[in-house]
């Protein structure tokens, strides 16, 4: 039966909830509901609707203490502080509280924890900026999409090849005749001398290579915002330059640049016929070219500037090499239309070149590369501005990163797993006073996160210091400042999320699932399935290292073998100096001035030729027999030299002999060929070439071969050995190498420097090492080799990090067990076995997980090279040995270390 | 329907206004703010005493537990001198808003 009264009664107990309300409110709200229930009374509901009704009017007891609290507070939002907020879980401030006590207390875990954490965090972030630079190549020029550079496929005597160069006329006939065309330009690096331009002002001499003729609308098509200037006519007049902030800085300091002059050195004509150094104008500064950009540019001249030297360069359609042309097109142009009406502009080139030259063009097509794909999709394209960027390091080192940020998600998982059975009674207490497994679970994953965040933070450091190493190696720009791009940003956040949902999720998992009342009564908790998941996050770990260390000394051993004894020459001391200026004086003199370098008792040889290994585009001859036909005749590429360079570069000879300067005149009759040539010239063998005589393109003299040299590996040893010619032709020389003993260095140098001065007076003194010229050849080899190297050494660390944090725990897990065996007579040595045991087994899993897995990704990566080593077991067992021995040297330390303490401590309370 | 923040913002100048009609208890103020809107304004009614609470506590009113002729306790709530300027600015302000409204709202004049 429903009692009023008691209802009345029981509904005022309910009142006491809400802290706000004093007896007097209380006892007003209660005269209130009493008035009302009378009232509804009175109008004939039965006395149980009437209370439900005037209860429900009246107001729940939280509301009306919310009220009160309002109606007497100053705070702004009003909220009671008994109350939750919308957006943030009860307890909040607890789970912090207990969250930053339990890593105050537990500073050597809570510090793997972070550390691995950050340094995985570090490792992936530095990729992600490097992959985004990579992947946002030039999409930041307004319009990119229907912006294209042309590029021509083409089949002639060398072959067939598609490059990135088209002709200079082909701007001026696209803007002319395609009335799709919003706008054709041309980009033209400076012809002879690209990669040495020579730069003065005043004392100021350097050589630059970042500079380019550019069309006066380049700044209508490719985004490069002025500074001070306007883009508009700033590239129209003769002998104008725009400089990029940068170039500003360099040459002018802290005067305005902008209207002053600026002398520049500008090749147009091969064998230094044509050499102009000349005053230019500048008339713009720009933001210095972004990193990624394809088009990186320090200085831009007119291309009004050529024609008082190139007269014919706007209507030369046969000489293409090296001018670059960009076109927009109209908003709603079809491009794949556009490129098929080309085509009319390529057979015109090809008809010009066959009327000059006599030649039939086989092919002569023209296709358009958007502005975007430059960089990532245009491995097959010779002749550059920039060399693409490569997919397969971007998959590695992604890989690789992710590798990293595994290993110490691992750890953080396998720590805060073992530490979990510490906090069984904390647990157990929240969930007697009414904690729900869902509000568990979220302060876990809470923890979890308020550590990762920690890690990020400490990431953002490490982050700082491992950018310094990676630009160096990886040859980019990247910057903190890259991080506010929207891209990185969210991936950053996922990052968090994703590593603190994997981290958290675990431990969160094991706590939840204890039983409350088990735990108070002081029962162990079974721990069986939480061990064995532990085991396969060490064996996890460690694979994942041992592997990383696999791959890492297979490619190390590879970059040896490519750089050691089978290269087939000496790459060792060798100083190089690069004749860029004054060449003639080199041609002319070279002997006297090796003479005058060799005075140096530390420099014991000197040897002058066109190039040197390592060295990128190389020049060839074409070789015949008779007077005509160079066409058909084959291609060798020619290093041209004096007659010591055989001899200090130590090439060994298999037939015949080498040039020798008392043995007739070598240098008017005589070639050296390699063995690939004796192949390529369809001799059977080296002894069937000898005294065979053949006429070069280049100079159209016959000469006899007299010797025939080993296959050296002149471009390294990714790729086949080319058929070569040898030659002593002074009319190339520019490279100057010396052999040196290396004493006194600083010495040597004054004594080299001088004689530089002496001989190439007002050129800028550079030299170089032989062994990192060719080092060149194996960049992305010996980035990956390098990188590979500290992001392993990295995970190694963490992995070793964690089983430390592990084995201790285990240590303190069994402290009385430990200290029982000792008092019943074990020795430090049973104690140290007995804990390493374990260990031993899961490495000696990871061994076996991981050495297969190293071994395909090996072979894989070695296919790419023509000579090759074979993955060695030694790398295997130098991996394995070295994993056990790191790891039982933790776990071993730990064991010690329990082992040595007196037992009576451990066991006193007992 | 009126909005929540509107019978909020209207529920001080309704109180003061009923109170000026003298000594009045809690119950019989929601009462007669219901009957007067015609259950158009809804409130929850215990969320009336923290406003009478307030405004005793900014000297607009003042109150005194009565015993009824029932035995029960009631809590007599009375205008104070202050409390009736208060009522006069609330009624310019509330005026000048339902002024310039109604301007607004004022049919077009029409020319045909």
């Amino acid at each position: 039966m429903f009692d009023l009264e008691d209802a009345i009664k029981s509904w005022r107990k309910n009142l006491n909830h809400s802290e706000s309300l004093e007896d007097g409110a209380k006892t007003e709200l209660e005269c209130h509901l009493r008035d009302k229930i009378e009232f509804l009374l009175g109008q004939g509901r039965s006395e149980e609707e009437a209370f439900a009704e005037a209860v429900s009017k009246i107001g729940t007891p939280d509301t009306l203490g919310t009220e009160y609290f309002k109606a007497t507070t100053r705070h702004l939002s009003g909220r009671p502080p008994w109350q939750q907020s919308r957006w943030m879980p009860p307890l909040l401030s607890n789970y912090i509280k207990i969250g930053l006590r339990k890593i105050r207390r537990q500073k050597v875990y809570s510090f793997i924890n972070i550390v691995g954490l950050a340094v995985g965090l570090a490792c992936c972030a530095v990729i992600i900026l490097y992959v985004t630079n990579e992947l946002t190549y030039d999409s930041y020029h307004p319009d990119a999409e229907r912006s294209f550079r042309i590029g021509a496929h083409t089949i002639n005597q060398v072959g067939e090849h598609r490059s990135a160069t088209t002709p200079a006329p082909l701007a001026l006939e696209l803007k002319a005749s395609y009335p799709q065309v919003e706008q054709a330009i041309r980009i033209i690096p400076p012809f002879e001398n690209a990669q040495n331009t020579l730069v003065v002002r005043g004392e100021k001499r350097f050589f630059e290579t970042r500079i380019f003729f550019a069309d006066p609308e380049v700044f209508e098509v490719l985004h490069i915002p002025f500074i001070y200037g306007t883009p508009k006519g700033a590239l129209e007049a003769p002998n104008s330059v725009v400089l990029s902030e940068g170039m500003a800085a360099k040459y002018f300091g802290d005067e305005l640049a902008l209207g002053q002059t600026i002398q520049i050195e500008i090749d147009y004509d091969i064998g230094n016929a044509n050499v102009r150094i000349e005053d230019y104008h500048v008339t713009g500064i720009v933001r210095n070219a972004p990193t990624n950009t394809h088009f990186k540019y320090d200085m831009l001249l007119s291309t009004s500037t050529i024609n008082r030297f190139i007269p014919d360069i706007d209507t030369d359609w046969v000489h293409w090499h090296g001018k670059f042309t960009y076109v927009k097109l109209l908003p709603q142009s079809d491009p794949t239309e556009f490129e098929g009406q080309i085509q009319r502009a390529a057979a015109m080139a090809a008809q010009k070149f066959t009327e000059r030259f006599g030649r039939e063009v086989q092919l002569n097509e023209y296709f358009l590369e958007p502005l975007t794909r430059i960089h990532m999709y245009s491995q097959d394209i010779r002749r550059q501005l920039e060399a693409p960027g490569n997919w397969y390091y971007l998959y590695i080192y992604s890989f690789t990163a992710f590798l990293i940020l595994l290993i110490g998600c691992m750890n953080f998982i396998n720590l805060s797993a073992a530490l979990s059975t510490t906090r069984t009674q904390e647990v157990g207490l929240r969930r007697v006073v009414g904690a729900q497994t869902r509000q568990l679970i979220n302060q876990f994953l809470g923890e979890s996160f308020l550590i990762t965040a920690l890690a990020f933070v400490a990431a953002f450091g490490l982050m700082w210091l491992l950018l310094i190493p990676f630009n160096q190696m990886a040859g980019t720009e990247l910057t903190l400042a890259g991080l506010k791009q929207p891209v990185v940003l969210a991936s950053l956040i996922g990052l968090l999320f994703f590593v603190g949902i994997i981290s958290g999720s675990y431990p969160a998992f094991i706590l939840t699932a204890f039983k409350p009342a088990a735990v108070l009564q002081g029962k162990s908790v079974t721990k069986s399935r939480g061990a064995l998941i532990q085991k396969f996050l060490v064996v996890g770990q460690f694979a994942i290292s041992i592997f990383l260390v696999i791959c890492t000394l297979t490619v190390f051993k590879q970059l040896d073998f490519m750089r050691g004894q089978a290269l087939g020459f000496d790459t060792e001391q060798k100083l190089l100096l690069r004749v860029k200026s004054n060449l003639n004086h080199l041609r002319r003199d070279y002997e006297e001035i090796k003479k005058s370098f060799m005075l140096h008792p530390s420099i014991y040889g000197a040897t002058v030729s066109s190039t040197v290994p390592g060295d990128g585009d190389q020049s060839g001859y074409y070789l015949t027999k008779t007077d005509e036909d160079f066409r058909k005749a084959p291609w060798l590429t020619v290093i041209t030299q004096d007659y010591d360079f055989m001899q200090e570069y130590g090439i060994r000879v298999v037939a015949g002999r080498g040039f020798d300067r008392n043995l007739g005149n070598d240098q008017k009759e005589s070639y050296i060929i390699n063995l690939a040539a004796v192949e390529a010239l369809g001799f059977a063998t080296p002894e069937e070439a000898l005294g065979q005589s053949f006429q070069a393109s280049y100079h159209r003299q016959f000469k006899r071969i007299v010797g025939i040299v080993d296959n050296f590996h002149y471009r390294g040893m990714r790729e086949l050995v080319e058929p070569m010619i040898l030659d002593i032709e002074d009319s190339l020389f520019s490279t100057i190498t010396l052999s040196i003993r290396i004493k006194d260095m600083r010495e040597l140098m004054r004594h080299v420097v001088a004689k530089w001065e002496e001989h190439f007076p007002g050129v800028p003194f550079e030299y170089s090492f032989l062994d990192e010229n060719f080092d060149r050849e194996y960049r992305y080899e010996a980035q990956m080799g390098r990188l590979l190297g500290i992001i392993t050494s990295l995970g190694f660390a963490i992995a070793c990090l964690g089983l430390f944090g592990l084995a201790s725990f285990v240590v303190r897990y069994r402290i009385k067990e430990i200290g029982i065996r000792k008092v019943l007579g074990a020795s430090t040595a049973n104690i140290v076995t007995l804990l390493s045991k374990k260990f031993v087994w899961l490495i000696l899993a990871s061994i076996a997980i991981a050495s297969p897995l190293a071994l395909y990704a090996m072979n894989r990566w070695l296919q790419d090279f023509a000579y090759r080593i074979k993955p060695t077991g030694i790398v295997f067992l130098v991996a394995a040995a070295g994993a056990m021995a790191i790891a039982l040297g933790t776990v071993g330390f730990q064991g010690v270390r329990a082992a040595a303490a007196n037992p009576v401590n451990s066991l006193r309370d007992e | 329907m009126v909005s929540k923040a509107l019978i909020a913002a209207s529920t001080k100048p309704m109180i003061l206004s009923i109170l000026a009609g003298g000594e009045i208890y809690g119950y019989q103020i929601i009462h007669s703010m219901i009957e007067i809107s015609g259950g158009i304004l809804e409130w929850s009614e215990g969320t009336i005493y923290p406003v009478l609470h307030r405004l005793e506590k900014d000297g607009f009113i003042r109150s005194q537990w009565k015993m009824s002729n029932n035995g029960r306790h009631r809590k007599y709530y009375r205008l104070t001198a202050f409390g009736r300027k208060e009522l006069e600015k609330e009624k310019k302000q509330w005026m000048s808003v339902h002024n310039v409204l109604s301007k607004l709202w004022a049919p077009l004049p029409s020319f045909d």
